[in-house]
C-alpha cells in the first residue's frame, strides 16, 4: 500500500518500516514489557516518522530514540501499571501475544525492571535502553544532546543504578 | 592518569575508543582493573535484564495498521471510530463514554477498496429504545455490539481495541489525528487537568455465511428463510475510530466530566445494498432484540447512527448542540446526563454527574 490519500508522506516509509519495525518493537519492549504494547508504541513512532524528513541513514537512530522516549512516557504516565504487572500472569494479560517465556517470575522481574527504569533519570534510562538495543555510542550521541564520551559516563551510571535498584527490589 | 569511568565503560564495547597509552595504563593499573570489573558486572546485569525474547512479528498486519492510521488522519480520505475497550475496568462515567464509542461502532462499517459499496456514513445519531435490562454501564456497551452477528457468519476484528492513557492533549492529537479542543468554561465542581485516553482506529469484518446462519437458526428450532443469493459470502467491513477520551475527576478519583470524540464511522459492503443486508438480517429468527431494534432504525440513506437506549434506566430527548441535532441521555435516577451529536465528521459525547444545561454548555464549546 502506498501512503494515505491526501497525506504528505515520505516515499521511503514502507521500506524503512519493513527494515526497522521489529527493531523498534524490541526497543520499546525493553521498556514496556509486552509485545502488544510495544507494537502500539511502534505504530505511534512510525506515524510520526511518516511526516518527517529525517535522512534515511539516520532513520534507525531516530526511530529507536523516539520509541524509547515514547515507551518511557507511557511507563511514567501510567502509574497503575506496576501494580497490574506485579499481579499479572500470562493468563491475565489478554492483550499480550502468547509468550512461553512470560512466566510469573519473569513478569515480576519485568515489573521491577520497569519500576527501576521509571526511577532512573530520563537521560540515563534513554541511553541505557538505546545502548542495549544495539545503537553505537556515536549513534546515541548523534540523536541525543550527549557527546560520545558522555554517553559512556551516562551509561556507566545507568547500569550501576539499575543493578543497585534491582538488588534492592523485593524478591 | 586513570581514564574516566565513562571511557572505561565504552572500552568494554568499543575497545578501539581507548587510546593506546590509556590501554597500556589500564592493563597494569589495579584501580582501573577494579573499575572495569565493576563496569562489566553492571553491564552484564543490565544486558540480562534488557534482553528480550525473540518473538516472530508479522510485518504485513502492522504495516496495514499504520497505513490505515495514516489514511484516517486529517486530510486523508478514510474516516474512523472507536471500539469497546474490552476487559478493562474503568470508572462508571468513563465507561459511559467508552460505551458511546461502542454504540458508534454498532452501526458502522467501512473499507477502502474500490469495489466496495458504501452503505453507511454517520451524519447524525438516532436514539433507539430497547428493553435490555442492565446491571451496569458495561452492559450498555455490550447491547450494541455487532459481534452478536457472529452466529450468522464470520466476525473478525482486524485490530484489538485498547484504551490507552497518553500524557497530554498534544499526544492524544498526535496519535489520533483528532483535534482536541481545550475547554475553558468548565461546570462548577469540575477542576484541574483531565487525563487523556485514546483508542486507535478499529476495523472489523463480518462475512455472512448462509451455512452458519442455517445452523444457528436450526439450533433455535427455526428454519432459515429464503435469502438473496448475493448475501451468502457478502462481506461487511466496519471501521471506527480513532477516539480521544478526556476524564476530569476529583482527587478521590470520582469522574466529574467525561468527553469523547470519535471519528464518525462509515460502512461498506462487498456489493450488497444496505436495504438487502438489513432486511435479510432482520428476517433471521433469534436475532438479539437490541440488535434488531438498531437495525430497524437504520434508514435507507444510511446516515443516522442508531444508538440503543435501555428504557429501564435511561431516557432520551432531542436537543441541539451548535445548531446540530443532538440526543440528550439521562439516567432515570438523575445521577448522570450525557449528550451525543455529530459534527465535522466526528461523533462527540459529553457526560457526567451534571445537569442538562451543564453538559450542553460543554458540548457547545466543543462544537
Amino acid at each position: 500500500m502506498s501512503s494515505g490519500p491526501g497525506s504528505v508522506l515520505r516515499p521511503d516509509l514502507e521500506p524503512v518500516f519493513r527494515a526497522e519495525y521489529r527493531r523498534v518493537v524490541a526497543a520499546a519492549r525493553r521498556v514496556v514489557g509486552s509485545t502488544a504494547e510495544a507494537e502500539d508504541v511502534a505504530q505511534e513512532v512510525f506515524l510520526s516518522f511518516a511526516h518527517t524528513d529525517v535522512l534515511a541513514d539516520q532513520a534507525r537512530g531516530w526511530l529507536l530514540v523516539a520509541a524509547v522516549h515514547t515507551a518511557l512516557n507511557q511507563l511514567r504516565g501510567d502509574r497503575r501499571r506496576d501494580a497490574r504487572e506485579l499481579r499479572a500472569s500470562p493468563a491475565h494479560d489478554e492483550t499480550a501475544v502468547p509468550d512461553v517465556a512470560e512466566t510469573a517470575g519473569r513478569a515480576l522481574e519485568h515489573a521491577q525492571l520497569r519500576a527501576a527504569l521509571g526511577r532512573l533519570p530520563r537521560q540515563q534510562a534513554t541511553v541505557l535502553v538505546l545502548r542495549h538495543s544495539g545503537l553505537s555510542y556515536a549513534e546515541i550521541a548523534a540523536h541525543t544532546d550527549l557527546s560520545p564520551g558522555s554517553v559512556g559516563t551516562t551509561l556507566r551510571r545507568a547500569e550501576a543504578a539499575l543493578r543497585q535498584e534491582m538488588s534492592d527490589a523485593p524478591h | 592518569m586513570h581514564p574516566t569511568d565513562g571511557a572505561l565503560r565504552r572500552a568494554l564495547d568499543e575497545p578501539a575508543s581507548l587510546p593506546d597509552t590509556d590501554r597500556d595504563h589500564v592493563a597494569t593499573c589495579a584501580h582501573c582493573q577494579h573499575v572495569l570489573s565493576e563496569a562489566t558486572a553492571d553491564r552484564d546485569c543490565a544486558q540480562s535484564l534488557l534482553t528480550v525474547d525473540d518473538v516472530h512479528l508479522s510485518l504485513d498486519a502492522p504495516w496495514q495498521r499504520l497505513s490505515d492510521s495514516i489514511a484516517a488522519q486529517p486530510g486523508a480520505a478514510a474516516p474512523a471510530a472507536a471500539h469497546r475497550p474490552r476487559h478493562r475496568k474503568f470508572h462508571r462515567a468513563t465507561v459511559l463514554t467508552a460505551a458511546g464509542a461502542v454504540l458508534v461502532i454498532g452501526g458502522a462499517t467501512a473499507a477502502a477498496a474500490n469495489d466496495w459499496l458504501p452503505v453507511f456514513h454517520t451524519e447524525s445519531v438516532a436514539p433507539v429504545t430497547v428493553s435490555a435490562s442492565m446491571s451496569n454501564f458495561t452492559d450498555l456497551a455490550s447491547i450494541a455490539d455487532l459481534s452478536d452477528l457472529s452466529a450468522y457468519g464470520h466476525w473478525q476484528e482486524l485490530s484489538q481495541p485498547q484504551l490507552r492513557s497518553v500524557p497530554s492533549a498534544d499526544a492524544a492529537q498526535r496519535r489520533t489525528g483528532l483535534t482536541v479542543t481545550p475547554l475553558t468554561d468548565l461546570p462548577t465542581g469540575v477542576t484541574g487537568e483531565p487525563t487523556y485516553h485514546v483508542v486507535d482506529q478499529q476495523t472489523a469484518v463480518f462475512e455472512f455465511s448462509a451455512a452458519k446462519a442455517r445452523k444457528a437458526v436450526a439450533s433455535a428450532g427455526g428454519t432459515l428463510p429464503a435469502l438473496p443469493p448475493a448475501l451468502d459470502g457478502a462481506v461487511l467491513r466496519l471501521q471506527a475510530g480513532p477516539a480521544v477520551v478526556r476524564v476530569w475527576q476529583q482527587s478521590s478519583g470520582v469522574p466529574t466530566l467525561v468527553t469523547a470524540e470519535i471519528g464518525a464511522p462509515v460502512a461498506q459492503s462487498s456489493g450488497v445494498s444496505l436495504d438487502v443486508l438489513r432486511d435479510a438480517l432482520l428476517s433471521l429468527p433469534g436475532l438479539p432484540p437490541a440488535l434488531a431494534a438498531q437495525l430497524r432504525a437504520v434508514t435507507s440513506d444510511g446516515t443516522a447512527l442508531p444508538i440503543p437506549i435501555p428504557a429501564d434506566q435511561f431516557t432520551s430527548s432531542a436537543t441541539t448542540v451548535g445548531g446540530a441535532s443532538a440526543t440528550l441521555i439521562e439516567s432515570k435516577d438523575g445521577t448522570l446526563t450525557g449528550v451525543i451529536w455529530v459534527s465535522d465528521g466526528v461523533v462527540r459525547i459529553v457526560g457526567g454527574p451534571l445537569s442538562e444545561a451543564e453538559v450542553v454548555s460543554v458540548a457547545n464549546e466543543l462544537g
